[in-house]
């Protein structure tokens, strides 16, 4: 038989354990403790994101944890956990291109009613195209991390000597690229490499064509289409060799690099510029807006943040989404090495754009029609297809009109996956 | 008999536990990735799963990409094999012959098995750059024109063998200078007494006696090929387009890239079967060398 003393010391060791307990889980509960776990993929956004955390726990006493997720597995693994409806995260960083497949999963919570209160925010700060940019059936489900226009690069110095002019239209972008290459140089590079498809799309925009009709009928074989592929394959002969498998990365590395005079893509690889390792051409890289072709087109990419659904602190997770991004960091927020996000504050600011000098590609004008990644759930599968097309026809395999009425054809039944 | 199995009963009570382990880490995983070829799990639908039968499995046989990725996956396999067999081979005789700084060179030449995959073709990626590699660099140097070694399907597909290769011999070499070393030396005094010439002794002696080992390496370099995928993925990522995709390749694609889970399921299941017969022969040939 037990005595009432052990009786008593056993109840208190239990109860104290029961105590500990609660508490124990009670940590692990972000809603109760004011904690957010923030999910981010490794970028210049991510790494700048990071520098405001002491700030923002010490103003708020809430807690944020960060997880990293390399870019190749991050949207496999945030579709993943908000299919369980885990509520794992409270804020994720997300490529624009997984905008639409979360809509239809509805796995975002909409925005509006926070940007409405905010005046920490500001969206009024943004232009439309800018506004619209996390959108998804009239709903904000992202906030803007980056504004990435695609736009011309160019070395001042070679033009400078050439006596040339950063080309307003295609046909000048390649003949400057031409002049170029007969003064020894690299005349211009793109990635006709993995990523060809973005240097693909954004022509057969500019040549005033589409990838898909409104009913998502693939016109990839449009005259357009064919032109701009036509032209693709054209601007490679005044691209140096290794363009042909170059992805965007290498792209940025190679006309950083090396002596080639002219290159088109995101702005958001400015970060680049300033670092020294990279480019071997310090103050001789200047910016321009892409040219254009029949249609006046921006070709818009950046990363979006949000809040997941299934998030278990969302204000607290605003909180933090309006502290970083708002209005009164966003200076401080670009200049801790961030790809800069088009606030209308920022892209005017003149300590800023003599600081960085391609904010002013940033001011997209309300002429230009902007084209963002398809949004669309089978971009994936879509994408791999056109690489494939495209490249038959840069190796020479077949030519444009050939290949663009194959890939047409294999685009319907991709395009009839879609959920309409 | 009773004490037979008086012997195995605590083995068979030792082992439970791995065999419990094989069969939650590779039977259970095989089995539900079959389970999931019937239904139609995309990672971007919210939807519950449907059973759609056989239509993955039909899909995956009208897809045209399925059979161009298993030409490329034949393809790579046959040339690859056609450089690493001979060449282990030819490094394992001069080997087994024991010159003098044999040691250094077969440790020398077993660094490359030491290596992981990513890094290689990481390093590779950079060495068979058209404006900035090596390779260029030095055809540059002697006269040749610069090759755009990962930008074309053939030369991206050497480029991926080569690679392979350079990883792949040294194990050829060191399982073949194993069997080699199995040969009794009796053997190769005999011949020499009869007047056999060093052709005759390889063709007569060594090649028949080696070749249960070489059977071995054969099927293990099928399931290599089958499977490769890490090289490939750093050096070309089965470009340019679909070029140098191996059918692994476009099994990763269809799963991670388009998020079609089952219909790579699918893709999988056709893989282990087309790898089955390989296993068997090759459980068959290891049976044959003990």
């Amino acid at each position: 038989m037990l005595n009432s003393k052990t009786v008593k010391r056993f109840a208190g060791l239990v109860s104290v354990s029961l105590l500990l307990a609660a508490c124990s889980s009670g940590g692990t509960d972000s809603e109760a403790s004011g904690e957010i776990n923030v999910f981010l993929i490794p970028s210049p956004s991510s790494t700048s994101i990071q520098s405001f955390i002491p700030g923002f726990e010490s103003e708020t006493g809430i807690k944020v944890n960060v997880s990293e997720t390399p870019y190749g597995e991050a949207h496999q693994k945030q579709l993943l956990s908000y299919q369980q409806k885990a509520g794992a995260y409270d804020v994720a960083q997300f490529d624009n291109s997984f905008l639409m497949p979360y809509c239809q999963a509805q796995a975002m919570l909409p925005l509006d009613k926070y940007l409405g209160d905010s005046s920490a925010y500001d969206i009024g700060d943004f232009g439309q195209s800018q506004q619209d940019y996390g959108k998804c059936s009239g709903e904000t489900l992202g906030l803007t991390l980056s504004t990435e226009p695609m736009i011309q690069w160019y070395r001042t110095d070679i033009y400078e000597k050439l006596g040339l002019k950063p080309a307003t239209t295609w046909d000048e972008y390649f003949n400057n690229a031409k002049k170029v290459q007969a003064a020894g140089f690299g005349g211009q590079i793109i990635g006709f490499g993995p990523n060809v498809s973005w240097w693909w799309m954004t022509m057969v925009w500019s040549f005033g064509g589409n990838l898909y009709d409104e009913a998502l009928n693939p016109t990839v074989n449009s005259k357009e289409a064919i032109a701009a592929t036509d032209f693709l394959k054209k601007l490679m002969t005044v691209s140096p060799k290794g363009a042909s498998t170059a992805n965007s990365d290498e792209v940025t590395s190679k006309f950083l690099g090396e002596n080639i005079g002219a290159m088109i893509n995101y702005s958001g690889y400015y970060g680049s510029v300033l670092d020294k390792t990279i480019n071997k051409n310090e103050g001789k890289i200047g910016t321009a807006p892409m040219p254009k072709g029949s249609a006046d087109i921006t070709h818009l990419a950046g990363w979006n943040i949000g809040i997941p659904k299934d998030a278990k602190n969302p204000d607290a997770a605003w909180k933090f989404l309006e502290y970083v991004l708002g209005k009164s960091n966003a200076k401080a927020y670009l200049e801790s090495g961030a790809a800069a996000i088009g606030r209308k504050s920022i892209t005017t600011d003149a300590d800023l754009l003599a600081k960085f000098p391609y904010l002013a590609q940033l001011e997209i004008p309300s002429s230009s029609r902007i084209e963002r990644y398809p949004q669309i759930a089978v971009w994936p599968e879509f994408e791999v297809a056109a690489i494939d097309a495209v490249t038959q026809v840069l190796n020479g395999k077949s030519d444009s009109t050939k290949a663009m009425s194959a890939l047409n054809e294999k685009l319907k039944p991709i395009l009839a996956k879609e959920p309409k | 008999m009773r004490k037979r199995k008086k012997l195995t009963r605590p083995i068979g009570q030792f082992t439970f536990g791995a065999w419990a382990l094989l069969a939650v880490t590779v039977l259970i995983p095989i089995f539900y990735g079959i389970y999931i070829s019937f239904l139609d799990i995309k990672l971007s639908s919210f939807l519950p799963p449907q059973f759609v039968g056989f239509d993955n499995y039909v899909a995956a046989f009208k897809a045209p990409e399925t059979w161009a990725t298993l030409r490329i996956t034949l393809a790579m396999m046959i040339l690859g094999m056609l450089v690493q067999i001979p060449l282990g081979m030819a490094l394992a005789l001069v080997l087994h012959r024991n010159l003098k700084g044999s040691k250094i060179f077969s440790s020398i030449l077993i660094t490359p098995m030491l290596l992981t995959p990513v890094a290689v073709g990481l390093t590779f990626r950079f060495m068979f750059d058209t404006d900035l590699g090596i390779i260029n660099w030095v055809l540059e140097s002697v006269g040749f024109e610069k090759i755009n070694w990962l930008g074309q399907q053939t030369t991206g597909i050497l480029a991926v063998i080569l690679v392979d290769s350079w990883q792949s011999i040294p194990f050829v070499m060191l399982l073949l200078v194993a069997a080699l070393g199995s040969i009794s030396p009796q053997l190769y005094e005999a011949a020499s007494i009869d007047g056999a010439t060093a052709r005759q002794t390889f063709w007569k002696i060594t090649l028949p006696l080696i070749t249960p080992t070489l059977l071995v390496v054969v099927m293990i370099k099928i399931m290599d090929f089958l499977k490769l995928f890490d090289t490939l993925f750093m050096l070309t990522r089965g470009g340019p387009g679909n070029e140098t995709t191996t059918l692994g390749l476009w099994t990763y694609k269809t799963g991670f890239i388009f998020l079609e889970f089952s219909r790579a399921a699918a893709l999988g299941v056709l893989i282990m079967i087309i790898t089955a017969p390989v296993y068997l022969l090759w459980r068959r040939s290891t049976k044959e060398i003990k």
